[in-house]
């Protein structure tokens, strides 16, 4: 059984927009997501995420390339694997005059799950109380927690979601966060794409950033911000406007604040301390500051952010 | 069969259908009253009125004239063989100054039988497509493929669901409607004969199926176009447009290839269609021509079979292969 639960190869998806402008949503991307842990997906608006998770999905058809999830070629084999995998896909879609509950059991008689697991993924995801309300009366975040309601259904293997904390309050991302992490605990795999890194960060186990179509970075969090090292330095000392003179003198960019000294430029913080112990000073504080993953984001796709072949994410490519 | 269920439930939890449906029920109501009224019995002081005017019309001057014209050439009035008794014939009767006629389930079956049907196809057409249009409009069709990645076999149970449901609530309407003036007949001692009874059968068995053919092609045709209101305008733009612009174009028999000459055609089990053209050419040799022609029903189920078939084919062929939203 293979290792990875999706894989795609040379993945490329072309097509042509009303006004006949020629569009490629996703080019040659090879993506690859182990079993297990929460992996996120992440990439500017229009580099192909939600492109590439509609392919995986069978709602989009590639123009070339292979796909496979839990070791099946897809879409041919997608039958065969798509009662193992839940997804929320851009925003919820529901019948907006339908209860809540009702839009579940529809959902659910289509797979043949039982009323007991319609119960089950509402009490899940805090809606058991509003079963009964229309859809179309529910706010986006309680739209979301349905959509993922649906996608628990299946009791899937494999979670795919499509920026599920777009439209919720902080505690509702939070309790979305704790959710996807919980069911991560017991064995599912959950494929995040989401805008917000610092969730991303705190939930993910490994990412792939994507941009204009194609991968740009992939590993585990700590692989991806520890690679990029340190963005610099924050120095404590007594003597600031010595330690600077010495620091600026040794090749550092340093700038002086009221109460500290910020060096850039340097990669092991011992330097530092090696060159103003040379100077009878000495460190008071010493704090590297890091690279997140949201500044690791930003330099891997500065040059994404605006798509320079036009490529955008398809809404409906009817 | 699970799917079909899923799809049944669907159909029938739609407001939208659901009101159209009772809408529909109402009017049917409407058309069951009215008719009834309409068909009361007669009083005996509505007859007595009645005779009294045919007497007084039959002693005016300008009838009995007008009987003795016909006495004196009876065949001028009722053509060759007709006698001076057949003269009678002209004299007033009380029956003609009786606002309204005895209930006749044959004179209905041309009338208000016939309209229903019309009814049930505009409303079959409506379901039809709003069944599907909500899927597209509020974008869930792509989380049922979420759950039912195979597109045919999805296609396919919605429109099962389609012909069932529309089929169901045709024939159950039909047979409440003509239950109803039967039973209104049957409380007047009217006999209706075994054939009117079975062309009734004949012709509401036509109108369910037509009903179901009706909401099945506009289903496919909104999964086709993926738009309620894009689909019913097609509709309406063909039915109006589309027929006239057929009718001017310089064919003879142009309206055998009209949908509504096609329908009629369908329940009525064959219609006679008015066509000037056909007597164009004998009005020139001078020759005398009768301008209609007959339409068969089987050249109407051939021609509404074909065009549903090559609405479905395309319609499910697109759905499969078109990327959906």
């Amino acid at each position: 059984m293979s290792e990875l639960v999706i894989e795609t190869h040379d993945l490329r998806k072309e097509f042509r927009t009303r006004r006949g402008r020629h569009v490629v949503a996703v080019d040659g991307l090879d993506l690859a997501v182990p079993r297990g842990g929460v992996h996120g997906f992440l990439g500017p608006n229009g580099s192909g995420k939600t492109t590439t998770i509609r392919m995986l999905l069978g709602l989009a058809s590639a123009t070339t390339g292979q796909m496979r999830l839990f070791g099946e070629p897809v879409p041919h084999r997608l039958p065969s694997v798509a009662n193992r995998i839940g997804a929320v896909v851009e925003q919820p879609k529901f019948l907006p005059s339908f209860i809540a509950r009702r839009n579940l059991s529809l959902l659910a008689g289509s797979i043949g799950a039982s009323r007991s697991e319609v119960d089950r993924a509402l009490e899940q995801v805090g809606l058991a109380g509003r079963d009964r309300d229309r859809f179309k009366t529910f706010s986006l975040g309680m739209k979301q927690r349905l959509a993922i309601a649906a996608t628990l259904l299946k009791r899937p293997d494999l979670l795919i979601l499509d920026e599920p904390s777009n439209g919720l309050d902080p505690a509702g991302i939070r309790e979305i966060r704790e959710l996807i992490r919980d069911l991560a605990e017991t064995g599912v795999t959950v494929l995040l794409s989401s805008h917000i890194l610092a969730e991303v960060q705190q939930v993910c186990d490994s990412v792939s950033i994507i941009g204009n179509g194609r991968l740009l970075a992939s590993g585990t969090v700590h692989e991806l911000v520890g690679r990029e090292g340190i963005a610099g330095v924050r120095v404590g000392v007594q003597d600031l406007e010595a330690a600077r003179r010495h620091l600026a003198a040794a090749g550092l960019t340093v700038t002086r604040n009221e109460h500290e000294l910020y060096v850039e430029g340097v990669s092991d913080p011992a330097r530092i301390t090696r060159i103003l112990a040379g100077h009878d000073l000495y460190v008071r504080e010493l704090t590297p500051d890091r690279k997140d993953l949201e500044s690791v984001f930003l330099d891997l796709t500065r040059d994404d952010s605006l798509p320079s072949r036009g490529a955008t994410e398809p809404e409906a490519q009817s | 069969m699970r799917l079909l269920g899923v799809e049944l439930t669907r159909f029938r939890s739609r407001r939208a259908i659901v009101l159209t449906l009772l809408a529909t029920v109402a009017l049917a109501a409407v058309l069951i009253g009215t008719t009834l009224y309409e068909t009361r019995a007669v009083s005996e002081a509505d007859l007595a009125r009645a005779e009294q005017l045919a007497a007084q019309e039959a002693d005016a001057r300008y009838t009995t004239r007008e009987l003795e014209r016909c006495e004196e050439a009876p065949e001028q009035y009722f053509g060759p063989g007709a006698t001076t008794e057949d003269c009678q014939g002209i004299l007033p009767q009380a029956e003609w100054f009786l606002d309204r006629s005895a209930l006749s389930l044959a004179a209905e079956l041309e009338e208000t039988g016939t309209a229903l049907v019309f009814l049930l196809l505009g409303v079959a057409t409506i379901v039809g497509t709003t069944f599907a249009g909500a899927d597209w409009a509020s974008g869930s069709i792509g989380n049922q493929l979420l759950f039912e990645p195979r597109r045919a076999k999805v296609w396919l149970a919605k429109a099962a669901a389609v012909v069932l449901g529309v089929a169901v609530f045709a024939a159950l309407l039909l047979a409440a409607f003509w239950g109803a003036l039967a039973a209104g007949a049957a409380m007047r001692d009217i006999t209706t004969p075994d054939a009117v009874v079975t062309d009734i059968l004949q012709t509401s068995g036509r109108g369910v199926a037509l009903a179901s053919l009706a909401a099945l092609g506009a289903y496919a045709l909104t999964m086709l176009f993926r738009n309620t209101v894009g689909t019913l305008g097609l509709l309406l733009g063909y039915a109006v447009a589309g027929e006239a612009l057929a009718a001017t174009l310089p064919f003879t028999k142009m309206s055998q290839w009209a949908l509504s000459s096609n329908i009629q055609a369908w329940l009525s089990d064959g219609a006679e269609l008015y066509d000037d053209s056909l007597c164009e050419e004998q009005a020139l040799e001078g020759g005398e021509c009768i301008p209609t022609y007959i339409l068969s029903f089987e050249h109407a189920a051939t021609y509404l079979g074909i065009l549903v078939a090559i609405t479905l084919l395309t319609s499910l062929i697109a759905f499969r292969r078109r990327d959906v939203p």
